[in-house]
């Protein structure tokens, strides 16, 4: 069912669709028209000086230093369709001089090329004229799954959600809820106290989704989640019908996104939610700010699991024990919740808090480096070499230069390729945590089966003790 | 000579100005007119503008902003002064304007005029020379990145060389043709060329902001534009 025509697989029938330049016309003035991008693309193909800023900010082109990873250079790919086809001096040269004809082998030079970029929008911060990169890379990436080229391990996932079980992990309701009961009991071991992952619960304030794949691979990050809304008293519930807060029609297909949107949307009106409280996932949280775009803005507001407990600490309803966590952390801003400055301080307020020594990576906050597997890449194992080398190195030597043992990434993608970046280049010995899982760790539940409870010499949390200290590093 | 000089001054600026503006006036008109359009009929038509103008005008002022690139920052920065000041504030232009329209408006100093004159074109030289050694900028120029700035040196060269005689190893009329034609020349370009972001800038973030702003059901009309709506995934 596979084929390497690109460095990621797609599926066989890609290979299959005929006439693809004309379908990817047909695609791009569908778009023009029903979308908003057409200001954008008339703008840029217009103004852009060719200052290179944009490369200078790009963490790819820092590494590889090949034109092909300038941020202008590859925009410039569907700029250049654009101007061709789109406007009419375009037309008009065409048709004066002839020149440039959108064809099969350019296709697949686009397809190579849109999926290097991370889509993490860093450059947009660095371009006097605004011109935003990521936003050409979402466009380009949709136009050409019009015409059927879409990474498998995307185009799997999104049917499975759509039309398969109903989630992106394909774990069944049953299965959701063994899992569950399992962390229940896991949390009435640790904490002494009866932890609920509360299900179709009727007018809850708030119904969550977390990346579903959570419930396989981050049973501490949710755990975490639940202990928090315990102690707290958060009226939350899991709905049968959708818990899988990921989108990944925001990385290839604005007709995807929004059909899981809609989904989203419609399962919290059935269980009458009135907030949308979105976990531990940096694309599920940019996902759910388009909420309003899809659903109308009297749609449920959605909250973020860390603005949620950044304001429960605020307010003081988050009881922490004495002792913080060892070790010296650092924290990784995703791109799709920091870059646009939304969701910064919180996460810092709280590791301030529970962290003996906190440091921050530089460059941080809304100028963050992305973990190098953003825009649905981390799931392309293909990509692994291009994403922990070229994608994720400077991300590594980032972490390096913290010195820190231990990176908080809230986002189960930047979580797994934080992962797998330490283990390319030298950093074994960097955990790699959910903000969340330290909650868990800290938290006073005034339960004596609460390890660490009251301790005396602020070593509170000895499961925390990172595998570098326990190689004696 | 005189007749040329003359139909430079008089009906040719004047048609150059009258495209420039009605170049820059249609770049704003549609900007604008596409931005009330998008955010009419957008699913979620709120706008951060307050957060839009303090980006906007931390680039347009961007003395904060230089770190990254500083030689180039720099030098773009200083350019970009000079080729705004000088045209709009020399004494000499001004009076042009009392002469033909009564208007005025307070002048820089000659000497000022001069050094800026001079940053202008020796700024367009060395921007030209750093995107023909820095790896990057080179990858990505086309002829017109190199070709505008030393254009838009010209006038300036050629006005500088009017206002001191004692230096020009040229015939004082025919500078004079060579700077007003070169400047006419430049209004013409300003709309049809990148340097429309003279008026595009501005509204630059605004563009990009609204162009994520989509109708609620942008993606099943393109569905069913392209026969696409009962398609499996």
């Amino acid at each position: 069912m596979t084929t390497s025509k690109y460095s990621y697989y797609v599926e066989n029938r890609t290979l299959e669709v005929t006439e693809r330049p004309r379908k990817f016309l047909e695609a791009f003035a569908a778009v023009l028209e029903h979308g908003s991008y057409g200001i954008a693309l008339d703008a840029y193909a217009r103004m852009c000086s060719r200052c290179a800023r944009c490369a200078s900010s790009c963490q790819l082109y820092d590494t590889t230093e090949a034109a092909r990873d300038i941020p202008i250079h590859r925009s410039e790919l569907l700029l250049r369709v654009y101007r061709r086809y789109f406007t009419q001096g375009g037309l008009a040269k065409a048709r004066l001089f002839g020149g440039f004809e959108l064809s099969d082998e350019y296709l697949d030079l686009m397809a190579e090329e849109y999926y290097r970029c991370t889509a993490c929008r860093r450059c947009t911060r660095y371009c006097p004229l605004g011109i935003d990169h990521g936003l050409i890379t979402h466009l380009a990436r949709w136009l050409l799954a019009e015409v059927g080229v879409i990474p498998k391990a995307l185009v799997v996932s999104v049917r499975e959600q759509l039309e398969g079980v109903g989630n992106t992990s394909a774990i069944p309701v049953a299965a959701l809820k063994d899992t569950c009961e399992f962390l229940e009991e896991e949390l009435e071991e640790q904490t002494g106290l009866d932890i609920k992952f509360p299900f179709d619960v009727e007018g809850a304030e708030y119904i969550f989704f977390p990346a579903v794949s959570d419930y396989l691979l981050e049973a501490d990050t949710l755990m975490g989640n639940a202990a928090v809304m315990h102690v707290t008293g958060g009226s939350w519930t899991i709905g049968t019908g959708n818990f899988d807060g990921i989108n990944y029609g925001l990385f290839y297909s604005d007709r995807m996104m929004e059909r899981i949107v809609a989904n989203l949307v419609a399962e919290a009106r059935r269980i009458n939610a009135k907030k949308i409280l979105i976990g531990e996932c940096g694309h599920a949280t940019r996902s759910a700010w388009f909420i309003p775009t899809f659903a109308g803005q009297d749609s449920p507001p959605v909250v973020h699991c860390i603005q949620y407990a950044a304001q429960m600490l605020r307010e003081g309803k988050l009881p922490l024990k004495k002792g913080k966590i060892e070790g010296r952390v650092t924290y990784h801003d995703p791109c799709n919740i920091a870059r646009s400055g939304r969701i910064v301080e919180e996460p810092r307020e709280i590791l301030r808090a529970i962290c003996e020594e906190y440091v921050d990576m530089t460059p941080n906050r809304a100028d963050n480096y992305c973990c190098g597997g953003g825009s649905g890449t981390v799931s392309i194992d293909e990509l692994r070499e291009f994403r922990t080398h070229e994608a994720g190195k400077l991300k590594a030597e980032q972490i390096r230069a913290t010195g820190a043992n231990m990176v908080v990434a809230p986002c189960a993608n930047c979580k797994k390729q934080l992962r797998e970046v330490c283990e390319d280049n030298g950093l074994e010995s960097v955990q790699i945590t959910g903000l969340h899982d330290l909650l868990l760790k800290v938290i006073d539940f005034g339960t004596s089966a609460s390890s660490g409870e009251n301790a005396e010499d602020a070593k509170g949390a000895p499961e925390v003790t990172t595998e570098a200290e326990a190689k004696g590093e | 000579m005189e007749s040329w000089l003359a139909w430079a001054r008089g009906p040719l600026f004047w048609a150059a100005l009258a495209f420039l503006l009605l170049g820059l006036a249609r770049h704003v008109f549609v900007v604008g007119w596409e931005v009330v359009r998008i955010t009419r009929r957008a699913g979620d038509g709120r706008v951060p503008y307050r957060r839009l103008a303090k980006v906007t005008l931390a680039w347009l002022f961007p003395f904060g902003k230089l770190r990254n690139r500083a030689l180039l920052g720099v030098t773009s920065l200083v350019f970009h002064i000079a080729i705004i000041l000088v045209p709009l504030f020399l004494a000499g232009h001004i009076a042009l304007w009392q002469r033909g329209l009564g208007l005025s408006w307070p002048a820089i100093p000659n000497a000022l005029a001069d050094v800026l004159a001079i940053v202008a074109v020796v700024g367009a030289a060395l921007l030209v020379l750093q995107r023909a050694i820095a790896k990057d900028t080179r990858a990505v120029g086309r002829f017109q990145d190199y070709s505008l700035p030393l254009f838009i040196a010209l006038p300036f060269a050629a006005g500088f060389l009017v206002m001191h005689p004692e230096w020009n190893p040229f015939p004082y009329e025919l500078t004079l043709l060579v700077h007003v034609l070169s400047a006419n020349v430049l209004l013409i370009l300003i709309p049809v060329t990148k340097l429309s972001h003279a008026v595009l800038m501005p509204g630059s973030q605004l563009i990009t902001e609204v162009a994520w702003h989509w109708p609620a059901s942008a993606g099943s009309k393109v569905g069913i534009t392209l026969g696409k709506e009962g398609e499996p995934v």
